[in-house]
């Protein structure tokens, strides 16, 4: 007995220095790149080539900023990113949420459509964006706002429509029948009773939905060019530079990862469902 | 009206309803209900017969519209000629397909994904389940931790591929520069322009973003695990890496798997990153399939060459998702 109780002792000790070290590790590396892209945004440019390098700027200044929203205009991008991912945010936990509901209380269309709906969240972009590429220039939705909301409407309807569908199936049904003996229509049921009862969980589909939206590059890149192009296509402008834009560059990064980053983090409850389509409850 | 409201969809509820100790109150209910029927005019009485699919439809014609049949018309564009420098649609027959089978660039670009993304997907793996075992157990500065680990994947791909740019370029990237401090000699690597770093730095940025992908799902089936196994365990005297074999291997297995397949299948898309670090570039040695197709149709402007390419893309991840993601999300009844 008394030999066992020291070896158990410096065991439960050990393990947390390899764990504090694992994880001291990676949050280094997880946070590394972001301080250096902030740290970059308010270098005065004299600061960009010095050895060895600057880790923290003397004279913080916000020229950077300025350059990249006014002369880059990520301003414009900005609030083309505002409009088109709100948009199609809305409508695909609008029409997320319908279908989700039939899918999970009538069983509509068995599991061929529930799946069939999955099925489009696989799909490579790639496959998609040609001929929609064809099809926009045709009837004159290309490089436009209501273009890239649909098209982002439908490439996040998948993951509304899944997360929604797992968040009503763990919902009891029981209100719901209540209503409809109580002479509801059904559509009164679902709109005055069950949809009240999983705001949360469209909240939280909406919340993915925009962070998709807002972060998604390659449909921007090939559907929209000057007039509704997005935040992240805006650094098309900084490929390939010989160090004269890289402050620009970092700048809008940070402007642009705030919003989605607050979003996710306010969110992180929902994550595991979001990341999986709800096929684990966090 | 009571066999009105209780058609098929209901009939099962309302018995199991009736079943329950409430019966009185739902008694009642359905006394209430079938003493006041709600009026409703022809048209509300067709729309709510045909709910279930009133409510599926505007999601089912959104992506008809913009998923189906752009992919029908892709499969018609992919059999004839569609090329913004040759005139004319004329029937090509196969010829399409021919130009993207034969051309080394499109089999190097294929061969590299599945290097690329196999090689990302397996370090995220490892990386994500060694974290997520570090962080099941609570302790001090734990949910702040997480807040910051998640964080990259609320990121943009782009801003991932700027970021990983700004640290490694050369001349401006400091990574070098620390590397020459630690290693005490000289280090002059280009990042971005010399094989075999290039690959290097792309598997590193798309590490950086989506480990904490495998990390939170993996967490997520850590927590799922019983703790009386583990008690049970420990009451046994089995030393911990037993416990790992025998416990938390195989209750994760199923998470694993979904973790793995889910992040293959976008692993494979990989794009964004590669167009803002290295462009493709040098030459061709960072084209993957889906840089290469959009190279194809998007500056050469070979569409129909670059849709038939997209097409065999698509039968590849098909098969992957009918075989892998199908069995995961099996819908059981509730």
């Amino acid at each position: 007995m008394a030999a066992v109780a020291p070896a158990r002792r410096r065991k439960r000790r050990s393990l947390p220095i390899g764990r504090i070290l694992l994880l001291g590790f990676f949050l280094v590396f997880v946070l590394w790149p972001l301080y250096w892209m902030f740290n970059t945004s308010i270098k005065p440019s004299d600061d960009y080539l010095t050895v060895p390098p600057v880790w923290f700027p003397a004279e913080p200044t916000l020229v950077h900023y300025e350059a990249a929203l006014f002369t880059y205009r990520g301003l414009d991008g900005l609030i083309n990113s505002l409009i088109i991912s709100l948009s199609a945010t809305v409508l695909s936990a609008l029409f997320g949420t319908l279908m989700a509901y039939s899918l999970a209380r009538y069983n509509t269309g068995g599991r061929h459509l529930s799946f069939w709906v999955l099925s489009q969240r696989f799909l490579p972009p790639i496959g998609i964006v040609l001929p929609v590429f064809l099809i926009y220039r045709g009837v004159g939705l290309y490089d436009t706002h209501i273009g890239l909301i649909i098209a982002y409407t439908v490439f996040t309807l998948p993951v509304s429509v899944w997360m929604m569908f797992a968040y009503f199936r763990g919902m009891p049904k029981s209100m719901e029948e209540a209503a409809l003996v109580d002479g509801c229509t059904r559509w009164e049921a679902f709109w005055r009773v069950a949809v009240p009862l999983a705001a949360p969980g469209i909240v939280a589909a909406a919340v993915f939905a925009f962070i998709a939206c807002w972060t998604e590059f390659f449909f921007a890149l090939i559907l929209t060019s000057r007039t509704a192009f997005t935040l992240p296509t805006v650094f098309r402008a900084f490929i390939g530079f010989q160090g004269a834009q890289y402050g620009e560059a970092a700048a809008l990064a940070i402007v642009s990862l705030v919003p989605s980053i607050a979003l996710g983090v306010l969110a992180q409850r929902h994550l595991v469902r979001g990341l999986t389509l709800g096929a684990v409850r966090g | 009206m009571l066999r009105a409201l209780g058609s098929q969809h209901l009939a099962e509820p309302l018995s199991s309803l009736l079943d329950t100790p409430m019966q009185p109150t739902a008694t009642i209910h359905r006394l209430k209900a079938a003493g006041a029927p709600p009026r409703l005019s022809a048209f509300a009485q067709r729309a709510d017969r045909h709910f279930k699919w009133l409510l599926v439809a505007p999601a089912v014609l959104l992506i008809l519209a913009l998923s189906i049949y752009p992919l029908l018309f892709s499969l018609v564009v992919s059999f004839i000629n569609y090329d913004f420098q040759v005139p004319g649609h004329a029937f090509v027959g196969l010829k399409n397909f021919e130009r993207v089978v034969f051309d080394p660039v499109a089999r190097w670009s294929l061969l590299l994904t599945a290097w690329l993304s196999g090689i990302s997907v397996a370090i995220e793996f490892v990386l994500g389940l060694l974290v997520a075992l570090t962080m099941v157990r609570s302790f001090p500065g734990r949910g702040v931790i997480m807040s910051i680990l998640i964080v990259p994947l609320f990121i943009s791909p782009v801003i991932v591929g700027q970021a990983w740019t700004l640290l490694l370029q050369r001349p401006f990237g400091p990574t070098n520069y620390i590397l020459t401090q630690l290693l005490g000699q000289e280090v002059t690597i280009g990042w971005m322009t010399e094989r075999p770093w290039l690959y290097v730095s792309l598997i590193i940025a798309d590490v950086w973003q989506w480990t904490p992908f495998m990390f939170v799902i993996l967490l997520a089936g850590l927590t799922a695990i019983p703790p009386n196994l583990y008690e049970a365990a420990e009451l046994d005297g089995v030393n911990a890496w037993q416990v790992f074999w025998a416990i938390t291997l195989p209750h994760l297995g199923p998470m694993m798997l979904l973790a793995l397949t889910f992040r293959l299948l976008d692993a494979i898309r990989m794009f964004d990153t590669i167009f803002i670090m290295t462009g493709g570039g040098p030459g061709t040695q960072t084209y993957t399939a889906s840089y290469y197709l959009y190279t194809v149709g998007f500056t050469q402007f070979h569409l129909s060459q670059a849709t038939a390419g997209s097409w065999l893309f698509l039968i590849f991840t098909a098969l992957i998702v009918a075989l892998l993601v199908r069995r995961l999300l099996k819908v059981d009844p509730v």
